[in-house]
């Protein structure tokens, strides 16, 4: 290679490479807004594999993949307008949030858990975050059957910025979320909530 | 001199294709924007008049709008649960306690370097 070739090849990369950059900043620019995960299944997506249930009140939650078996109390509305959660105790339990459907009725069943429960130490979600798409989820109903749901997402988002429509909001199969606290510590708090959307997958007998 | 016009040749090329790249992914994005708050700004002007003599009140936020299909939430809840309460007081004094034996193990090291150079100056 003479000097003069070098000279050009080292241009046309240079440009190249200036080209390049020009390429990210644009798709920068355009995910500059939060798109993030894979939503939660709005109005279509997968179809679930199983019927829906009728309205039974759930009593027991199992989830094998990181070790949960608890019972299920029901919650209700703070003064504040706020969910109410599980009392601090030391074997705390979950709750089902009692205005969302009960698991295997069409709409998005609603169960809540403490991450930690203070000086008791780990709560029964400690380890929600851990779940991973196709982990099974089993909610014992009043009723005395189960409804089966198969994890599709986990997501940890600000508190800030909760996104209540996705978590409350209408869709037209039978689904499930699972909610606790996550991410950084704030005092006697956490800054963001981890939240698992899962769908009915079986139920039995 | 053929090779100083084909280098040209080359970056003028590529610049071209730098520019033309941001040019897609603009010409993209606008096209939905303006015909959808055309059609918003329309029925607005024409609700209130009829709605402020009839209708008691506009429905304000968007939780009632679900209440109305059964089997879904009915009542939205404000804000985000708050599931997890950390043990504040004893984790911040754990904490506290593993910085100050840190900064004070440092101070000590420090300490312990700065007599043994000048013990060694002094015996030299």
């Amino acid at each position: 290679m003479t000097p003069l070739s070098r000279r050009a090849f080292a241009t046309v990369v240079l440009a190249a490479s200036l080209a390049g950059c020009a390429g990210h900043d644009t798709d920068r620019g355009a995910a500059a807004h939060p798109t993030a995960t894979p939503p939660p299944s709005r109005l279509s997506a997968r179809a679930a594999t199983a019927a829906p249930l009728g309205r039974s009140v759930p009593v027991g939650l199992r989830i094998p993949a990181i070790g949960v078996d608890t019972p299920v109390m029901q919650l209700g509305l703070a003064a504040d307008g706020t969910v109410q959660v599980p009392p601090i105790t030391a074997h705390d339990r979950a709750g089902w949030y009692r205005y969302s459907p009960t698991p295997g009725q069409v709409g998005p069943s609603v169960i809540l858990a403490h991450v930690t429960v203070g000086a008791y130490g780990d709560g029964v979600f400690r380890h929600l975050a851990d779940l991973r798409r196709g982990d099974r989820i089993e909610t014992r109903l009043e009723n005395g059957r189960t409804a089966e749901f198969t994890v599709e997402s986990v997501r940890t988002v600000a508190k800030a910025h909760f996104p209540a429509d996705q978590v409350y909001g209408d869709v037209d199969r039978s689904e499930l979320r699972l909610i606790t606290c996550g991410g950084a510590r704030t005092g006697d708090g956490y800054l963001d909530n981890v939240i698992v959307f899962a769908a009915l997958s079986a139920t039995s007998p | 001199m053929r090779r100083t016009v084909l280098s040209t040749l080359a970056l003028a090329s590529t610049a071209v294709l730098a520019s033309t790249m941001p040019a897609f992914a603009d010409g993209r994005s606008p096209s939905p924007v303006p015909s959808s708050p055309a059609t918003v700004d329309a029925t607005p002007s024409a609700a209130p008049s009829a709605v402020a003599s009839a209708a008691p009140r506009p429905v304000p936020s968007t939780a009632p709008t679900r209440a109305a299909t059964p089997g879904q939430v009915s009542r939205v809840p404000n804000g985000a649960p708050d599931t997890g309460v950390t043990s504040a007081s004893t984790s911040s004094g754990d904490e506290s306690a593993v910085i100050g034996g840190a900064a004070a193990a440092l101070a000590l090291a420090g300490g312990t370097v700065l007599v043994v150079r000048r013990r060694r100056a002094n015996g030299a």
